[in-house]
């Protein structure tokens, strides 16, 4: 009985406690509540997080309390959101201290992170379509927050006007979707699927991926994430762990819609032409910022591949691990200084015997994962990437490594760090095999496809750096720096909006801001 | 600048040396940038070193023409610092009145006095005034007075006039332009695929890159395909089909350099370094030029310019009618030759003239302050002293004076300050490191090298220790950049980074400590030893240690600069500085700027062995310095963010020493606390009352979310250059240098002379950076730290792209977004010597003599009297 209720409350007491830390987030806007409520603030906002850790551990079954829907996947979807948003929130204490939106920025990330991670704890798709709409607009507002500065606030107008094209592709798709099926909560409308015509299905399909693709800054729609490099850094880090994901969940979501779905090709076309987008202008620009943004684009190209192929679990795995990784990458940020020189490994003498071994320890991991797992569809293309970076990583790590020391150090590292990603994946396996469903077998010519994206992008990128006094080379780089380059309008060479008024040494009157 | 040859030639009739020539213009243009180093060892410099040869007011005047920067602090500075106290207004009549002495006014002497009175302290003129009808139709009737009041004409960019006429996209894509190739050209690895052609030289590789730049017209590539080939000549050809004047060019190059200074200033620190790329600034312009020439060829010949002065006479005529109390009636009723003089008196104390005059009360206020405080004090100080158990010598460094005074406090112990770099022009290298920093001040040249080293049984596995760290964060890169490897990096790295930001986020202080130590657990550096000792190394450019000449030479320099030649205590302390933080591309601004931004823990070592030397201290004592058998030099580490002394070099101690160094262990935990407490009070916070300022100033160094880990030098305004003994007893709030002279054991003044020379140059760049940097913080400020983005790996740009920006932050002279915690005021240099060594320094230095004359600085000396004098 006792274990009934535990149950039933942890959804409410999760409710309860995220609409209290929500009105505390908007006292915070109050100019008479004294800045260092900002500490309590923070305090309240770890609450929810904790607790959707609990009923992620605790609740395994799927429950439906009214409009909303608590299974492992959205417990842990919100778990990660909410923690992102904490950990960026805790960040911008000191970081933002003395800025002119100081109490604005935290309301703001509170309402984006929550709305977020209440979009994919709704079962009734209008509460997903308002959550989700919140979620942008906050993020919109984010961006140009420091109205002062033209710049910033005409890239967020930029944003703005993609976000409201996505929305918009959004609810197009859920009112029809909700008018063929008769339904508005996803569990019923999945259920009903079957009352859907062949073309229906299709023309849904292709909504919900051109409005995904939008915040996911894939290929065509890749200009906005460019853009948005003019953010904060805490904000930027919240965007690209938190948001620019939301296509991998929302197809997990709807994946049943999509099982032998010819939509898909457009996906695998635009995404796969994304990753190698994403990958170049990371090889080509310089600005640290920049080129995190080039490597969001393509991961989340591999991202939609993924669940393009059908891997749902995969997708949504590496939607949260890249989340983390680009968050604790943008938060350090300030540390991509050059200090003397890099140490390179090209004038070093390859050791070939250490190479081979790592050679064949890739091919060994290729072929015991491809035994262990079945090695259909999706499986090759992993087996393949998994196989060339554990050769790559031995590489760098122990073939490279100097004397018995530097290999024994390396070969721990690489071995922690196998290990840290066995632990990782079979533990979210564990949570999450049930909830996600595993799609029908792609087809094999998605497969052949993906393949060629990815071996063909490396041999032109290998054959490309072989020839770098080739005029393919440069018009390629041209080519990569130009797709690459903010919009001519949102750079501005100085400033200006700095030298606006000041005064000296007033005490803090910023506070009341 | 302004004294171009007005030759009246015109590029048709080219000189037959003109390529030549056009190297000289590129070279006397560059007077108006600063050269601008990596960020990574980010060097303290006045942004107009070379604009000392005229007076600060007219650099003032000419920033404002060319790019309307106001190089004098704004009103809402002036009026807060006015309403704390900061400016006498004492002072501000006084400067009124010498002003209006300097001019011939044909107006009664009090209505123009009053006039200037009120333009002074009143509000400001608003512009609705301007607008109105009887205003305007005045100034109609008084157009007749403009040709008066005509300024010095000033050359702007084409694509600058243009943007006044038709909108602001060719300026705006020029500078887009330039920003994106400087930055992929001058790349250092950051990028995997580095840009083409880079070893052709600038020019050439923008000429064969931008042909083909898609983001480019047809047309647009077309015309660069026709530019020369030579780099000069491209300039030389761009200039005249702008139609610019021979007489005008060295302007244009100027005005050109000035869009984007910190580019501009990159490419001119890169010509300095390496004579293979001398040219680049030549390249540069010549760039800049053919693309402006490239983009505004369909718009070409521009209309005259003109039409700049406009509302000029009305602004004049509204002064009159708010200031003056003069209705605009009135006018109509007096001769013309008083209207001539009420126009000239409005024009000529306009904005500028005011704010100089508000700045120079502000540094008055702050030298009477700094005057009374000295004088009053001088007198209750002990002349009588026992003689000291330790001697500590300081860094000149503003964050010095505070820790000094914590130590002296104590009791038993003598400070004194000298320049960081200890007077050793030397060039380091840490054990296990590629590159070598210049430890000196960035004027000069290192002469020497000193290398850390270990003997190859240790070094060894220290070096395979140190590899497997970066064979680490390599591979990282390295799999990032791999396009199947890239995929699977962030679910293996991931988790790792997760755990590290969480604990990073939420236990700034125990994770940071946690991390460094496991770091240094791993790696265990062993104590590594200096090459002191000459290495015979023919190939190298410098000679790697010191000949025992040399060792005598600069230990004798510098003991004899920072005024420690005679009562030695048993252990003399040399102490260097270095800041820590984490997460902060501006640490290196932190870092000791004598040493070119570094830590002087280094030099401090150097010197302390090169003092203990046997050899050296016979041949000391043969030029008269007698260092006593049981004296002991040690060295250390002022941390600036903690406010500690970390030990880098401990010899073996004699009894007395032994007895000096335990009593020091035991104070300085107090030491660090006062001084931690006085410092961390002043750093904006959350917390209202702070229980443990150690705390708080540990984890200031290891949170990476800290936006200002320490003030820095930020509100530096004096120099004091004396005894010890004329400041021991004043709390100076850590705002001032101080370097220890004594003019008795000066004869010649030479040694004054090396103080103004070297050190009192790097305090006055110091001091002008800080100054530049809040009063344009847009433009000699680095822009906010939060939307920066770190570019090619030497600096950072602010937002989508910018200027390579230069000089301090925003967050490093304010203590919020509105207001500023730095005070923009002038250095002021304090001389303890008698009129007449001052008389001499300034006879004889004609370089010091300009900075006082033109404003760079302010100069006063305090006699053995105890006679203060200003001389500006
Ligand atoms: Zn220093």
């Amino acid at each position: 009985m006792s274990h009934y209720l535990e149950f039933m409350t942890i959804p409410m007491i999760f409710l309860i406690i995220f609409g209290i830390s929500m009105v505390c987030s908007i006292v915070l806007l109050w100019k008479k509540v004294p800045l260092h409520y900002v500490r309590y603030h923070i305090i309240m906002i770890s609450v929810p997080p904790i607790v959707a850790l609990l009923g992620l551990f605790i609740d395994h079954r799927t429950e439906l309390v009214g409009p909303w829907r608590f299974d492992s996947l959205s417990w842990l979807l919100a778990f990660f959101v909410l923690t992102i948003g904490l950990i960026v929130q805790r960040f911008s204490v000191r970081y933002l201290f003395g800025d002119r939106s100081y109490r604005k920025y935290f309301t703001l990330l509170t309402l984006t992170t929550f709305a977020d991670s209440l979009a994919w704890l709704s079962n009734d798709l209008r509460l997903l379509l308002i959550c989700w709409g919140v979620t942008l607009l906050g993020l919109t507002l984010l961006i140009r927050l420091n109205k002062e500065w033209q710049v910033a606030k005409n890239a967020g107008t930029f944003a703005g006007r993609q976000f409201l094209l996505s929305w918009l592709i959004l609810l197009l798709a859920v009112v029809w979707l909700s008018q063929a099926t008769g339904h508005w909560q996803l569990s019923l409308i999945l259920e009903n699927l079957a009352q859907l015509a062949p073309w229906e299905r299709t023309g849904i399909s292709i909504l919900l991926i051109v409005a995904m693709m939008i915040p996911a800054a894939q290929f065509p729609f890749q200009r906005w994430l460019l853009d948005s490099v003019v953010a904060p850094t805490p904000v930027s880090a919240v965007m690209h762990a938190g948001i620019v994901n939301a296509g991998g969940i929302m197809f997990t979501r709807f994946a049943p819609l999509f099982s032998g779905n010819s939509a898909q090709v457009i996906l695998l076309v635009l995404s796969g032409f994304s990753i190698l987008l994403g990958t170049g202008i990371m090889l080509v620009h310089v600005d640290y910022k920049r080129q995190l943004v080039g490597s969001t684009i393509a991961q989340m190209g591999f991202m939609l591949i993924q669940c393009a192929l059908g891997a749902y679990l995969a997708a949504i795995i590496h939607a949260i691990l890249h989340g983390l990784f680009k968050a604790s990458l943008f938060l350090q940020a300030g540390s991509a200084v050059q200090h003397g020189g890099t140490h390179s490994l090209k004038n070093r003498p390859i050791p070939y015997i250490w190479v081979i071994i790592g050679g064949i320890l890739g091919l060994i991991t290729s072929i015991g994962y491809w035994l262990t797992t079945g090695g259909e569809g999706y499986q090759i293309i992993s087996t393949l990437i998994l196989g060339w970076s554990v050769m790559f990583a031995w590489t760098g790590l122990v073939a490279f490594g100097q004397g018995r020391v530097g290999r024994i150090a390396g070969f721990m590292i690489l071995a922690g760090a196998v290990l840290m990603f066995h632990f990782i994946h079979s533990a979210l396996d564990r949570l999450l095999h049930e909830t996600i469903l595993s799609a029908m077998q792609p087809p094999a010519p998605a497969v052949i496809w993906v393949l060629l994206i990815l071996l063909g992008g490396s041999a032109i990128g290998l054959w490309l750096a072989h020839k770098r006094s080739s005029k393919a080379f440069t018009i390629t780089y041209l080519w990569l720096v130009h797709l690459g380059e903010p919009h001519k309008d949102l750079v501005e060479s100085h400033p200006k909006y700095l030298a606006k008024s000041l005064s000296y040494r007033g005490a803090y009157r910023w506070q009341q801001h | 600048m302004a004294t171009t040859l007005a030759r009246p030639l015109n590029w048709e009739k080219i000189p037959e040396d003109l390529s030549l020539d056009i190297h000289d213009l590129v070279k006397s243009a560059s007077d108006v940038i600063a050269p601008l180093g990596p960020i990574s060892r980010f060097a303290a410099r006045s942004p107009w070193a070379g604009l000392e040869k005229q007076s600060f007011e007219q650099t003032a005047r000419f920033f404002k023409k060319i790019s309307d920067i106001e190089l004098f602090p704004k009103d809402s500075v002036l009026q807060t610092a006015r309403n704390q106290d900061e400016i006498d207004i004492h002072f501000l009549e006084k400067g009124l009145q010498q002003w209006l002495e300097h001019q011939a006014i044909e107006l009664p002497y009090t209505t123009a006095q009053e006039f200037c009175r009120a333009a002074l302290t009143q509000n400001p003129l608003s512009s609705d005034l301007t607008v109105l009808p009887e205003v305007k139709s005045l100034a109609k009737r008084l157009r007749g007075y403009k040709f008066h009041l005509k300024a010095r004409h000033s050359v702007k960019p084409l694509s600058q006039r243009f943007d006044q006429m038709n909108g602001e996209w060719v300026l705006r894509e020029l500078n887009r332009n330039m920003i994106k190739w400087c930055k992929l050209f001058l790349d250092e690895s950051q990028a995997v695929w580095s840009m083409p052609n880079r070893d052709e030289g600038f020019y050439q590789a923008w000429r064969k890159m931008a042909s083909l730049d898609p983001a480019l017209t047809q047309e647009e590539r077309k015309r660069i395909k026709n530019l020369p080939k030579e780099a000069d000549l491209a300039l030389i050809e761009s200039l005249s089909q702008l139609g610019i004047s021979y007489s005008d060019t060295q302007d244009y190059l100027e005005a050109h350099l000035l869009a984007l200074p910190g580019w501009a200033g990159m490419m001119l620190w890169r010509s300095q370094q390496q004579v293979k790329d001398c040219s680049f600034l030549t390249d540069y312009l010549a760039v800049r030029i053919s693309m402006e020439l490239v983009l505004m060829k369909p718009y070409l010949p521009l209309l005259k310019q003109g039409g700049e002065e406009d509302g000029l006479l009305e602004s004049l005529v509204a002064a009159w009618l708010h200031w003056g109390n003069l209705p605009i009636n009135a006018w109509y009723k007096m001769p013309a030759s008083e209207q001539k003089a009420r126009l000239n008196l409005a024009w000529r104390f306009d904005q500028i003239v005011r704010n100089r005059l508000w700045l120079e009360a502000w540094e008055k206020t702050y030298e009477n302050q700094l005057m009374e405080q000295i004088v009053s004090k001088q007198q209750t100080a002990s002349s009588q002293k026992q003689p000291s158990l330790a001697q500590f010598v300081f860094c000149i460094d503003v964050r010095s004076e505070p820790f000094r005074r914590s130590l002296e406090h104590i009791g038993g112990f003598e400070t004194f300050g000298t320049a960081g770099f200890f007077s050793l022009p030397i060039e380091t290298c840490k054990l296990d490191h590629h590159h070598s920093h210049p430890s000196l001040p960035v004027m000069s040249k290192p002469q020497f090298k000193v290398k850390e080293y270990l003997p190859e049984s240790q070094y060894q596995p220290f070096h395979e220790r140190q590899q497997a760290v970066h064979s680490l964060s390599g591979t990282f890169k390295t799999m990032k950049h791999n396009l199947l490897a890239s995929m699977l990096l962030p679910e293996v790295s991931g988790p790792w980074l997760s755990m590290q930001t969480l604990a990073r986020t939420f236990l700034p202080r125990s994770a940071g400590r946690t991390f460094r130590k496991l770091l240094d657990t791993w790696t265990m550096k062993p104590d590594a030893q200096l090459t002191i000792d000459r290495i015979e190394r023919p190939k190298t450019e410098l000679p790697v240690g010191f000949s025992n000449e040399e060792k005598v030479h600069y230990a004798e320099q510098a003991l004899k600069m920072m005024g420690l030649t005679d009562h030695f205590a048993p252990l003399v302390v040399i102490c260097g500085h270095g800041s820590h933080s984490i997460n902060n591309p501006y640490a290196a601004s932190l870092d000791c700027g004598a040493c070119g931004g570094a830590s002087s823990a280094f030099n401090a070592r150097v010197l302390a062995e090169m003092c203990n030397l046997a050899i050296v201290r016979q041949a000391l004592k043969a030029r008269g310095i007698s260092i006593p058998e049981d004296t002991v030099f040690a060295a250390t580490e002022h941390i600036t963010t903690l406010d500690e002394l970390h030990w880098v070099y401990l010899p073996q101690l004699s009894d007395q020493a032994e007895e000096a160094y335990t009593h020091i262990q035991e104070v300085l935990p107090k030491v660090s606390e006062e001084a931690n407490a006085e410092r961390i009070s002043k750093l904006p916070s959350l917390k209202t009352n702070l229980k443990n300022p150690h705390a708080e100033a540990e984890r200031l160094s290891e949170d990476w979310s800290e936006i200002r880990p320490e003030w820095g030098l930020a509100g530096n305004a004096a120099f004091v250059i004396g005894e010890r003994s004329l400041t021991e007893e004043c709390d100076l709030e850590g705002r001032v240098f101080l370097h220890n002279y004594n003019w008795k054991k000066d004869k010649n003044g030479s040694l004054l002379a090396g103080i103004i020379a070297g050190p009192a140059t790097v305090c006055q760049w110091i001091n002008l950076q800080y100054y530049a940097s809040a009063v344009a913080p847009h433009y000699y400020g680095s822009g906010n730290k939060t939307t920066q983005t770190v570019t090619a790996g030497i600096g950072v740009m602010q937002g989508n792209a910018s200027d390579l920006l230069s000089g301090l932050p925003w967050q490093s002279v304010m203590q919020s977004d509105e207001s500023l915690y730095h005070a923009p005021i002038r250095l002021l240099v304090v001389i303890q010597a008698p009129t007449e060594y001052v008389e001499r320094l300034l006879n004889q230095d004609r370089t010091f003599k300009q900075k006082v004359q033109n404003g760079w600085l302010r100069l006063a000396s305090i006699d053995p009297e105890g006679n203060w004098k200003s001389w500006s």
